[in-house]
């Protein structure tokens, strides 16, 4: 594994909103052409931590670098740069009610490239057949189901032919075949199209269907770095609890103390 | 990247080298502007020194092919290299085009 290629490194990542600390110190590294999973409970800072590496948040403390850039020390230019070479894949899709499908997914060649409208159109009906929506370009985001929007979001995001692609809860709210069909995409896509994908991700069975390595984030930190094996195989707690899904064990989720009574006629 | 035409026996060969990616597409299409002008009939695009070609290359090469075919011009394409070919298999345009492995093959083939 060493000898591969870091495509994606941060070190020390820390990061707080007020007084929460979301992020105390993050340290990862993902290779080029892997599809690395991060995971972990809700507020935990794992899409925090994602919207780190796609330089949509600065950390207080610590560097991220993407693409070999440190993006902390890029001009502005510089930055868009290497951005135009990243896609990014919503929880929620992110489409534009008032466009197209078509319109949706060409959105960042219109904006970026001085490409004719006739071969933007040629590229978006090669990207709508590898997501398996031919013919779909006239309909409107409210004509789509919830499985239908994220492959459009999906799309849109290689539409640049990126590097990487990163994914905010790829399979959530939707039912496990509509998942389990995401994944298949992910993965064909990682593999045909040999780009690097890193998914944020608490749906345990999308996890060991994808992942080449994962990463457990918990309290701010990573606390288990290891292929989906030696993760499913791990002896640490707090990541067999997470996996198993145990309300019991060292991740606690009730809130506890002396200081409830007191709470209430504060 | 960068496009030289030459001519034999009415056939027009057209010799790509470099990368050819959306910072590039552009410049690719408008390098056959004027065969498509003059409806020239004999087309091959020679792609042996193409190291990369992206969605957006892929998409005008699509282009292209429907110009030429507006007035029955043929087009063939030569010399892909194993990467790039594997990217026209991918998007399943392997089948689109008339690909040759040699520019002579082409040349001959017409």
């Amino acid at each position: 594994m060493d000898d591969r290629e870091v495509i994606i490194k941060a070190e020390g990542i820390h990061k707080a909103f007020g007084e929460n600390q979301i992020l105390n110190g993050v340290d990862l590294e993902i290779y080029k052409g892997e599809t690395f999973v991060i995971m972990g409970g809700s507020g935990c800072g794992k899409s925090t931590f994602l919207r780190h590496l796609t330089g949509a948040l600065t950390p207080d403390k610590g560097r991220v670098s993407l693409l070999g850039k440190d993006l902390a020390l890029l001009k502005e230019a510089e930055k868009e740069d290497v951005l135009k070479k990243i896609g990014m894949c919503f929880q929620s899709s992110a489409l534009f009610d008032s466009m197209t499908v078509a319109g949706n997914i060409s959105l960042p060649l219109r904006e970026h490239t001085k490409l004719e409208g006739n071969v933007i159109d040629i590229v978006v009906k090669m990207k709508l057949e590898l997501v398996g929506l031919r013919g779909f370009e006239n309909l409107m985001p409210s004509q789509l189901s919830g499985g239908m929007k994220k492959r459009v979001g999906l799309a849109r995001a290689i539409v640049m032919d990126p590097q990487v692609i990163f994914y905010d809860e790829p399979t959530a709210g939707l039912d496990p075949i509509v998942g389990g069909v995401i994944d298949k995409l992910i993965l064909d896509l990682s593999k045909k199209l040999s780009i690097t994908s890193v998914v944020v991700t608490h749906d345990m069975n999308s996890v060991f269907r994808i992942a080449d390595r994962v990463a457990m984030l918990y309290k701010g930190r990573v606390v288990e770095v290891g292929t989906a094996n030696q993760i499913k195989n791990t002896e640490n707690e707090l990541v067999r609890q997470f996996i198993t899904g145990q309300p019991d064990g060292p991740i606690s989720f009730m809130q506890t103390g002396d200081d409830y009574l007191e709470s209430l006629t504060k | 990247m960068q496009v030289v035409v030459s001519e034999k026996d009415g056939i027009f060969i057209c010799r790509v080298e470099g990368e050819i990616d959306i910072n590039t597409a552009v410049q690719l299409k408008k390098a056959f502007d004027k065969l498509i002008r003059e409806k020239r009939d004999k087309i091959v695009i020679s792609m042996e020194k193409v190291s990369y070609i992206d969605s957006s290359g892929l998409a005008t090469l699509v282009e292209l092919l429907k110009n030429f075919r507006k007035y029955g011009a043929r087009m063939k394409l030569a010399g892909l290299t194993a990467k790039v070919k594997s990217l026209f298999e991918i998007t399943k345009l392997e089948k689109l085009f008339d690909i040759l492995e040699k520019e002579e093959e082409a040349i001959k083939a017409f």
